[in-house]
């Protein structure tokens, strides 16, 4: 999941400088309130009328990864319903250049609706230019090119939910230690957006709302293959921890390790982001108590939603916002299907039985 | 000396006196006289480590002597690189032939000495013509001046390589082992080359392993034997017996 | 064998050679035309606009590929241009906004020498290998180019600059097209009719015959690398105009472009042959071969596949045929 992490790095201005904690709630560019995705669906009279007129798609993205083919799939299956094809498929690597070509490209096979990740609000916003001109519909995952209107020049941006990510996380953290103790806490030690606002939740939550709980040692982390020797050293002066929060999951691999080498089997980690290790120590009663995910899934499907709304002429919410995940022992098959569209990966399902 | 036999040729083209080269502690020419002449082949002989390859570095300017002078054609001049050497009218047809393989013939004859056109443009037809004019005087049968130089044979090769030399020189051409590679009849063809630049009142100064070449080309034979000058003899007037003793050191000056 | 043999042998594989290499790869690039012609004659890939777009999406690919071109003519090679281009967008981007038009492209081009100039003094005077080097300052660039502006995105506002670099256009012609014909055209002319361009040519094909031919071998190594990055900077310009904004991505993933392009165009790895046109051909190759595969509608990872194996393809015929 790192690619998109690091996507989010690229994402320069993100949209999110907004989401204000002390409401504990994200909000959008301009202010806008959230609107939950599952609020944004089409009725059968919609897929009615938009069934046969022929309508054409192009996803362009920032990247290939799970993520990506995940938030594909869910726009793939919205379309299907409402008879629209996915005329074409882009991956930018990245490069801000190369995603104005793919845009130029999809253009020339005249789809209706895109769906894209703009790479910077920058670089992006002279980008897009050409297919707001041809009067494509526009739906935007995570951010937004700069100087863009709501209504005019797109329709909706759609994203996952960092601040529930986060406090989801405390939650489960709060939970898998019976409500207080002394917990450790890794952070991504670097400036990037989507680590450091789910980092900054789950702090936040933390102290706000539980009492109890006391954050006891904190550790940043940029590099995760460093992940084993700093938790080991923070599990030598604290050997008492309940538990473990750590930013995403590969660190969370290292902080597993420094467990088993110390042959401690009570402190609990909560991470974010499915991953096979993490989830088979949790299945098998391990130290991983819970992971985070996003629906990446149901992003894809609001887009594909909000963007049929846009084709049918109808109000688009300017912001949607998909839930945050928690997956535990209890729920690992449904939360992979969840998050991702795909099973749990074998090991996971087998160990689960 | 005997080279006095034939200085009734004229000036001679080439002229070492007294040429020393000390690399370090270690002396590897000591001494070392000798003139070449308009249209005269001068073949240079010695054992592996003689100096021969030394002293060819010291005419074609790549190395400077540390002692002695050399004079072309009655100047006395110093050099102190290839360019300067080339500029007095002197080429060398190295043993692996310095050419550059995917170029063409032509490309190669003006290698680092392109004409130019009014504009600044190289002038191939003048490259092309002067190419195919001097491989026909020569008798270098290659395909055409177009050729690319991979597709050529060894002895086309060589061939392409003397007659760079030779359009270059205009008064001497150092060939250096110009048959080592060659096949029986290449050989043949290439010694006729080499034969043929006599005519074009053009000293040579060759280095052979072969004494049967040797003797079959070359007016003068010198040895050379660690460093220093052994002996100068007319071909026509000296055996192979006479030359291998005087390369093993069997038989003193 | 006799002579009448050998002449005719090597008249046979000349004609052979001039049949089939040099040909590759404006065969290819019509082949592919024509079958995505037909293939996606529904689906816009013959419109003037598309078409038109190939070409202007890979202005900055055929303008950094001649440099290439020079470079690896020579038996070098210049691994540094992708990150190059960064810098000398994000030099260009800042420079303009701050002292304005000729100081900003006066910045991005100066950059571009500059690094080139690096490059080339390492290569040609310190005697290390082009590899190492362009590869160490590949490296070195990519951390220049995202301290310069700590990773943010500079706005590009200048419009003379954007119509000079990006979208502008001149007696109806884009002005990305522009600066590619003049490129090109300019490129060939020094590559196929100067000295200095068969100086390149001797230094890649034989640096010792060079040598001894009096070419000064270094300088034509220095020259060469410094070409390269000046020509690297002039693709920062146009991605800078053509954005209407710099960052330090741009340019990152175009080096294996590149490559394939001076490749499958004709140009030896180890240098002594190439072509500049050739090099263009296999730029807008690229280019049509990322339009037409993302047009057919593939995954992005059939696209991938896909282009792959067309490239591997291409680069196989023509290698072979020249390195026999």
């Amino acid at each position: 999941m790192l690619e998109r992490i690091i996507a989010a790095a690229f994402a320069g201005g993100l949209i999110f400088a907004a989401a204000n904690f002390a409401n504990a709630q994200t909000v959008g560019p301009q202010g806008e309130a959230a609107t939950p995705s599952s609020s944004v669906t089409l009725s059968d009279a919609d897929i009615a009328t938009l069934k046969g007129k022929g309508y054409k798609a192009a996803l362009l993205w920032h990247t290939s990864s799970d993520f990506t083919n995940a938030v594909s799939a869910g726009a793939k299956d919205e379309f299907a319903r409402g008879g629209i094809n996915i005329v074409v498929t882009t991956d930018a690597q990245f490069d801000a250049a190369r995603q104005r070509s793919d845009i130029e490209t999809a253009l020339a096979a005249k789809p209706n609706v895109i769906l894209a990740l703009p790479l910077d609000p920058v670089t992006s916003a002279e980008a897009f230019r050409q297919a707001v001109k041809d009067g494509t519909k526009l739906v935007f995952l995570s951010n937004l090119p700069k100087g863009y209107k709501h209504g005019t020049d797109y329709a909706s941006i759609v994203t996952d939910d960092l601040f529930q990510m986060g406090k989801q996380a405390a939650d489960a953290m709060a939970k898998a230690i019976g409500g207080k103790g002394k917990v450790g806490y890794i952070f991504h030690d670097a400036t990037y957006y989507v680590t450091n606002q789910r980092d900054k939740a789950f702090k936040t939550t933390i102290e706000k709302d539980y009492p109890d709980i006391k954050i006891v040692a904190e550790q940043g982390i940029s590099d995760p293959a460093r992940a084993e020797e700093l938790a080991s050293a923070m599990l030598l002066q604290h050997p008492d921890l309940d538990g473990i929060y750590v930013t995403w999951a590969e660190p969370a691999d290292g902080v597993l390790s420094a467990l088993r080498n110390a042959g401690n089997p009570k402190t609990k980690i909560v991470t974010l982001d499915l991953a096979e290790p993490e989830a088979l120590d949790m299945v098998k009663g391990g130290n991983v108590a819970a992971l985070v995910a996003d629906k990446a899934y149901e992003l894809g499907r609001a887009m594909a939603a909000a963007g049929m709304k846009s084709l049918l002429g109808q109000e688009t919410p300017p912001f949607v916002v998909a839930p945050a995940l928690t997956v535990t022992k209890d729920n690992v098959a449904q939360g992979w299907k969840d998050s991702l569209n795909r099973n749990a990966p074998q090991s996971v399902l087998d160990a689960a039985k | 000396m005997d080279a006095k036999v034939i200085a009734s040729a004229g000036q001679p083209v080439l002229k070492l006196q007294d040429i020393s080269k000390n690399f370090g502690g270690i002396t590897a020419i000591e001494n070392f006289s000798l003139e070449v002449y308009p249209g005269e082949i001068v073949a240079l002989v010695g054992d592996n480590g003689a100096g021969k390859s030394t002293l060819i570095k010291i005419i074609s300017g790549v190395h400077a002597p540390s002692a002695g002078t050399i004079t072309i054609e009655g100047q006395s001049v110093t050099m102190s690189s290839a360019t300067m050497a080339r500029s007095h009218g002197i080429e060398v047809v190295y043993q692996d032939l310095a050419l550059a393989d995917q170029q063409t013939v032509y490309m190669n004859m003006f290698l680092g000495r392109e004409p130019v056109t009014r504009l600044g443009l190289l002038d191939r037809r003048k490259m092309i013509a002067d190419t195919e004019k001097l491989v026909k005087e020569l008798d270098v049968r290659i395909p055409s001046a177009h050729a690319t130089i991979r597709d050529l044979s060894g002895g086309q090769r060589q061939g392409v390589a003397i007659a760079r030399a030779t359009h270059w020189a205009n008064k001497l051409i150092l060939l250096d082992e110009p048959t080592a590679a060659l096949g029986v009849a290449e050989t043949a063809k290439v010694e006729e080359i080499v034969q043929s630049l006599k005519q074009r009142n053009i000293g040579v100064l060759m280095i052979s392993h072969s004494l049967d070449q040797v003797f079959r080309l070359s007016d003068r034979i010198c040895v050379l034997r660690r460093g220093k000058q052994i002996g100068v003899r007319r071909t026509a007037e000296t055996s192979k017996n006479e030359i291998i003793a005087m390369i093993t050191g069997l038989q003193e000056h | 064998m006799s002579n009448a043999n050998t002449n005719a042998a090597v008249a046979a594989s000349f004609a052979k050679r001039i049949n089939l290499q040099q040909y590759v790869v404006y065969f290819g690039f019509v082949a592919i035309f024509l079958f995505f012609a037909i293939v996606l004659k529904d689906s816009g890939f013959l419109t003037v606009r598309n078409l038109s777009n190939i070409v202007l999406q890979t202005a900055p690919v055929t303008i950094m590929a001649i440099g290439l071109v020079f470079v690896m003519s020579a038996g070098e090679i210049d691994l540094s241009i992708g990150s190059t281009v960064g810098v000398t967008a994000l030099a260009a981007a800042v420079t303009i906004n701050q002292y304005g038009l000729v100081a900003g492209v006066l910045a991005g081009l100066g950059a571009g020498l500059l690094i080139g100039l690096i490059n080339g003094a390492m290569v040609a005077y310190v005697k290390l290998p082009s590899f190492l080097v362009t590869l160490a300052t590949l490296g070195l660039l990519a951390g220049v180019s995202r301290s310069m502006t700590d990773l943010r995105s500079v706005p590009v506002i200048h419009e003379t600059f954007v119509g000079l670099f990006g979208s502008g256009s001149f007696l109806g012609i884009p002005s990305l097209m522009w600066w590619t014909a003049i490129a090109v055209a300019a490129g060939h002319m020094i590559y196929r009719e100067t000295r200095f361009g068969a100086h390149v040519l001797a230094t890649g094909d034989n640096a010792r015959a060079a040598s001894v031919s009096g070419i000064n071998v270094p300088r034509i190594r220095l020259t060469v690398l410094m070409i390269s990055g000046t020509l690297a900077g002039l693709a920062g310009l146009l991605y800078a105009g053509r954005l209407q904004a710099a960052k330090y991505t741009l340019g990152e993933t175009d080096l294996m472009t590149v490559i394939a392009a001076v490749i499958v165009g004709g140009t030896l790895l180890n240098g002594g042959k190439g072509s500049i046109i050739g090099a263009l051909v296999g730029s807008l190759m690229m280019g049509m071969l990322n339009n037409g595969l993302i047009l057919m509608g593939l995954s992005v990872s059939d696209q991938m596949i896909v282009r792959g194996l067309i490239i591997l393809t291409a680069v196989a015929v023509s290698l072979r045929e020249k390195n026999r």
